[in-house]
């Protein structure tokens, strides 16, 4: 068989993950501007891997080209100069790696957020309790019945935000408001597709009812600086507010119509 | 003789499937039920149907810490746990060996290869000594309830009693099925007996089933509680009880899930047996078992997240607030280990059928397509595996302004991960296509035209599936959203049905380019690891999921109806769950292991000259 | 190797490869203990908050205020704390109590043990009291419940509170047995209205009251439709001569469904 001289399997193996994890970098934190989280790099990286030795292994042929510099290396007496620096410099960093990933840093511990907390079953709030299953915005239904009323109420909802939250949730409701940039966690960003549009208008109301203070402990820490609106909001003005959340962002809520 | 044995056999037979049918009537539900309808029909009046059930029932009990026995130094619900939890391993094993043996024995029926028909016996001899450990393993978890949970068990009885019984009866059916069919197998061969036999499979599967689904009952019983008021007062109705919103759901998802499992632990079988084979006959025969257990594998877990999938929005429509428990709080990290495992699984399969093109010369052809293959899997699979909550350091917080993340963001939600997944299942089953082409060359004129169709098949799907991933799962509203993963499957089934059908009629006759060669050389060791990856990985990840349907009901038996008060009520975090289920999959393991070196046993034999004494005749 | 040895080692280095993930790989959250059940925390209450409990129930679930009021149904009770060591003395005390406390106590369970002059019911000559046990029927209080009014009862009239906060609450008599929830169904229409002690105020079954419409008739007057609505939404419809808010309007979670339909058959016949 004659065979034209190319990169060598093992070579190619490396070249291949360098470039992928290169691309990564280069893709989402050069070209879009939006950095990727190291956690998420590390298991991406580790399926690209597997995914690699994966291409590279299952020909007989291939895995044998593969694993041969390293049999050789390991094996033979030639390359005795090249064996004694690997077993010296795999242990050492190796050991570098460990040093690192040990030693103490004064970077805060990473914070867990869970973007949706479960809700409780039912919740207190405006001294009554609230069956989440099954409550319903009672002005959703005039979306149908009465669009002028609807539109009212819309109109309405949208005057109580500008009034009270677009300070940090923006007037565009991108949680780009005036004050967001001196919160953390940043005001929700309604316009994304993962926020209220994930969401069934219940869970909207016991997250405005309650605030921040009213997150579950699963969602620790609860640094939310959400207020608690039902102590300056009326039960009626919040689901207005909901119902301007949705129709300002043309997103529908959550809901489960079985046909 | 042999005419009055077949006589034997058919009224036998007439009788299992009487006995098949009056069972229903066994549950008192079942006439409860319908009775209760007729009522209500006749007359709307309040009262008569209040007189009907004049039984009245307690309401769920109220339990102090006092109520729950404990023996010192056992845990007792890591104890029922984890009997559950290997009672359900073992019973998916022996209810999936039976299914594809009954079509594995059909289709050695319908080719008259009895290669086919040997290794359907095999399958059945290997579940033979599980099926006794799964009666076990269910009587040690109903022991372990009655001993620590009692009050919980009285009142699932209390409810499930007709059940419960039916269920233990069946179990006899079941058994003496599953014996007969087994003890029975070369008895019963050719002609008329082999359909005789046939039919005792299908009789087998039939219990099995029915046996699950009322198990699945109690499950989702507990889960999504019909049947009963808020305070748990039983109104009298079993069926009403038994199916339950989340029963067929999960009937369907465990259906499923247990072909898949079944599949890949046999697969595991083959692969162990191949590797210490010793003959090249024992290497061709299973390699080619390992081939078909994983074909099954596959073949099964291709629909499972579809199931799944259906599972899990039934049990969002059950309850806002289980569904955000299980996809959004605690639990929401879970779905990443799953993603791993899932990811594990595919991949693992993929990899064998790879490796399985080594069979033959003539799939050098294909084998540089395949790091295309690689590329979408490996790509499909991270963005199925990006997570919804990304875990940022702080400069990563202060980079990104926030904790959402703009690209990543958007994967980490449903309609990605449904577009990622049908591409991996479309992929997967790429890989398949090519595996079985391996050896072949169509010789039909059409054949160009048949390529050029299935190439156009795959690309339009392809398109449709984005389309509806991208446009309808990101701007429209949820229902939208949800509905869309509908066309998304049913294009996805649509490639794989019509690919399936053009390939048979294309390849009929296909002029063979190089042998199929089982069992050599090149078949690497490596491919046989990948079999067994996916047995451990599919063990371990029903494991997870056991823990995660169980606790989405957190603090509650029933759910907000029966509430646990014992001193082991809180829900365990994830990795002390991990490292339950890591002793459970190894115990399971181990006892998988014994149960196939009882099978190899039971074939050995030692001669002992001069041990017994001689009988002089 | 051993074919077996390394098909183990690799399945364990598995196992342990998801065990670690699961344990190192991502980040571990606890959940949430499970909520602590609502009920009554006697053990951690100081005695402000036990009248404060006994404020509550007096006002909310006792339903006491509907004939304890300015409308002069029913005795005041702002001065039984002081007032109530001279009905001991008296001559026409019935009871066995030594102490306010148990007469209190006494006058909660059986009422007529006591009754003050002018609030009997008519005809019995102040003899027998048109109040109904509270302990029991539609109203339900616990032990420690009537002990939280007690103190409350003699806080506001100025005298020294006795009662000690109990300590061991059995289970039952929380709220949601007293609400038909665990109560054994009533078999006919007497047998409700007795429980109910709807005699307490209307002329019904051989009772006297008459803070509430006369029922001796009713049958002949009202539908069944209007019956039942008057149970479940007392206030819907108010008879000439009465006042609005008097019926307690919580028959509706009280009553089974076969039960009110007993009762408003009952009622449609009196004609």
């Amino acid at each position: 068989m004659t065979k034209k001289r190319r990169i060598p399997r093992l070579l190619q193996l490396v070249l291949v993950v360098l470039g992928i994890y290169l691309g990564f970098v280069l893709t989402f934190d050069v070209i879009l501007g939006q950095v990727i989280p190291k956690s998420l790099l590390t298991m991406y990286m580790f399926f690209v891997i597997a995914g690699v030795l994966m291409v590279f292994t299952f020909t007989e042929e291939s895995a044998q080209e593969l694993i041969g510099p390293i049999k050789a290396l390991v094996e033979d007496p030639s390359k005795k100069m090249v064996r004694n620096v690997v077993f010296v410099i795999v242990p050492l960093l190796a050991g570098v790696y460990t040093y690192a990933s040990l030693m103490p840093s004064f970077e805060a511990p990473v914070e867990l957020r869970t973007i949706h907390p479960a809700p409780p079953s039912s919740v207190k709030a405006f001294g009554k309790r609230f069956d989440l299953a099954t409550l319903e915005n009672p002005y959703r239904k005039f979306e149908k019945e009465d669009p002028d009323k609807f539109h009212k109420l819309v109109k309405q909802g949208g005057e109580i935000y500008i009034q009270n939250c677009q300070y940090c949730h923006g007037d565009r409701l991108d949680g780009k408001g005036p004050y967001a940039a001196g919160l953390n966690p940043t005001p929700l960003n309604f316009q994304d597709v993962g926020t209220i549009a994930q969401l069934q208008e219940s869970f909207v109301f016991w997250r405005i009812a309650t605030g921040g203070p009213g997150l579950p402990a699963e969602a620790a820490p609860w640094i939310s600086s959400m207020p608690i609106w039902q102590d300056f909001l009326s039960e009626d003005e919040i689901w207005k507010v909901i119902l301007f959340l949705y129709e300002y962002t043309g997103r529908q809520p959550r809901s489960w119509e079985h046909e | 003789m042999q005419k009055r044995n077949s006589r034997i056999i058919l009224g036998a037979l007439f009788i299992a499937v009487f006995a098949l049918f009056l069972l229903p009537s066994l549950i008192p539900g079942f006439d409860a039920s319908l009775a209760l309808a007729d009522e209500t029909a006749v007359t709307s009046d309040v009262d008569t149907v209040a007189d009907a059930n004049a039984v009245t029932y307690a309401p769920a009990p109220k339990l102090t810490a006092a109520d729950y026995p404990s023996i010192p130094g056992v845990n007792s619900r890591v104890v029922v746990w984890l009997a559950a939890q290997l009672h359900l391993w073992f019973g998916a094993f022996v209810l999936a060996v039976p299914i594809f043996v009954f079509i594995i024995e059909a289709i050695g029926m319908a080719t008259r290869d009895q290669r086919y028909d040997n290794m359907a016996y095999e399958f059945i001899k290997v579940s033979i000594t599980a099926y006794s450990l799964t009666a076990i393993l269910g009587g040690l978890l109903a022991f372990s309830l009655i001993l620590f949970y009692p009050d919980l068990f009285t009142y699932l009885s209390t409810i499930f009693k007709g059940s419960m019984f039916a269920y233990a009866l069946l179990f006899f059916a079941e058994s003496a099925v599953l014996y007969i069919y087994y003890y029975g197998w070369h008895w019963l061969q050719g002609g008329f007996k082999k359909w005789v036999h046939l039919t005792l499979g299908l009789l087998l599967n039939a219990t099995g089933a029915m046996l699950m689904f009322l198990a699945n009952a109690w499950t989702t019983f507990m889960m999504s509680p019909a049947g009963v008021d808020a305070a748990g007062v039983f109104g009298g109705d079993t069926w009403a009880a038994i199916h339950n919103f989340l029963w067929n759901p999960l009937n369907i998802h465990r259906m499923i899930a247990n072909v898949a499992y079944g599949g890949s632990i046999v697969g595991a079988y083959a692969a162990f047996k191949f590797l210490s084979a010793r003959s090249k006959e024992q290497r061709a025969h299973y390699d080619w078992m390992g081939y078909n257990a994983n074909f099954i594998a596959i073949a099964a877990l291709l629909p499972l997240p579809f199931a799944g999938y259906y599972l899990t929005a039934e049990m969002y429509a059950y309850s806002q607030q289980m569904g955000i428990t299980l996809m959004g709080g605690v639990f929401a990290w879970i779905f990443i280990i799953q993603a791993v495992l899932i990811g594990a699984l595919f991949l693992s399969a993929n990899y064998y059928l790879w490796c399985g093109l080594g069979r033959s010369e003539g799939a050098h052809r294909y084998t540089p397509y395949m790091k295309y293959l690689a590329v979408v899997i490996v790509g499909a699979f991270l963005v199925w595996f990006t997570p919804h909550t990304l875990v940022l350091t702080n400069a990563e917080l202060k980079s990104l302004g926030g904790p959402y993340h703009a690209i990543l963001g958007p994967l980490g939600i449903m309609p990605a991960k449904n577009t990622a997944v049908n591409l991996l299942i479309l992929f997967t089953f790429l890989s398949f296509m090519f595996y079985r082409r391996a050896n072949k060359t169509a010789t039909v004129s059409w054949a160009a035209t048949g390529n050029a169709f299935q190439i156009a098949l795959f690309t339009a799907g392809i398109i449709n599936i984005f389309i509806l991933g991208i446009y309808y799962g990101y701007f429209t509203n949820t229902v939208y959203k949800v509905a869309a993963s509908i066309p998304q499957v049913m294009t996805t089934l649509v490639i794989i049905i019509t690919s399936v059908v053009i390939d048979v009629f294309m390849y009929k006759g296909a002029k063979e380019v190089a042998p199929l060669h089982w069992g050599r050389s090149r078949v690497s060791a490596r491919s046989q690891y990948a079999l067994f990856l996916l047995a451990v990985s599919f063990t371990w990840l029903m494991g997870l999921m056991g823990y995660v349907r169980s606790g989405i009901r957190q603090h509650w038996h029933v759910i907000n109806i029966f509430r646990d008060n014992s001193p082991d009520a809180f829900t365990p975090g994830l990795g002390y769950a991990a490292n339950v289920i890591s002793v459970g999959t190894i115990i399971f393991m181990s006892m998988v292991i014994f149960v196939f070196w009882l099978s190899t046993i039971s074939s050995r034999k030692s001669t002992t000259a001069g041990y017994w004494k001689e009988q002089g005749t | 190797m051993n074919n077996f040895l390394k098909v183990a080692i690799f399945s364990l280095l598995m196992v342990g490869a998801f065990a670690g993930y699961s344990n190192f790989g991502i980040p571990q959250i606890e959940p949430a203990p499970p909520p602590v059940e609502e009920k009554l925390d006697l053990g951690a209450m100081t005695m402000d908050q036990f009248v404060a409990l006994g404020d509550k129930i007096f006002h909310g679930k006792g339903t006491c205020t509907l004939c304890h009021n300015e409308m002069g149904r029913a005795p005041m009770l702002d001065k039984i704390g002081t007032v109530a060591h001279e009905r001991l003395g008296d001559p026409r005390y019935q009871g066995e109590a030594t102490n306010v406390e148990e007469y209190l106590h006494e006058s909660f369970v059986k009422p007529s043990a006591f009754v003050v002059a002018g609030f009997g019911k008519s005809g019995t000559n102040d003899t027998e009291s048109p109040m109904p046990d509270v302990s029991g029927g539609g109203i339900g209080m616990s032990d420690a419940e009537i002990a939280a009014v007690i103190a409350y009862l003699q806080d506001i009239s100025g005298s020294d509170i006795t009662v000690s906060i109990p300590t061991d609450v059995p289970e039952e008599g929380g709220d949601e047995e007293s609400e038909g929830g665990g109560r054994a169904p009533l078999e006919s229409a007497e047998a409700i209205i007795a429980e109910f002690g709807c005699g307490a105020c209307h002329k019904v079954a051989g009772e006297t009251g008459e803070m509430g419409p006369d029922l001796t008739h009713i049958g002949a007057l009202r539908g069944k439709d209007h019956l039942r609505r008057a149970l479940l939404d007392p206030n819907a419809e108010i008879s000439e001569g009465f006042m609005e808010g008097m019926m307690p309007d919580t028959y509706g979670t009280q009553l089974s469904g076969k039960e009110l339909e007993m009762l408003v058959d009952y009622l449609a016949g009196l004609k």
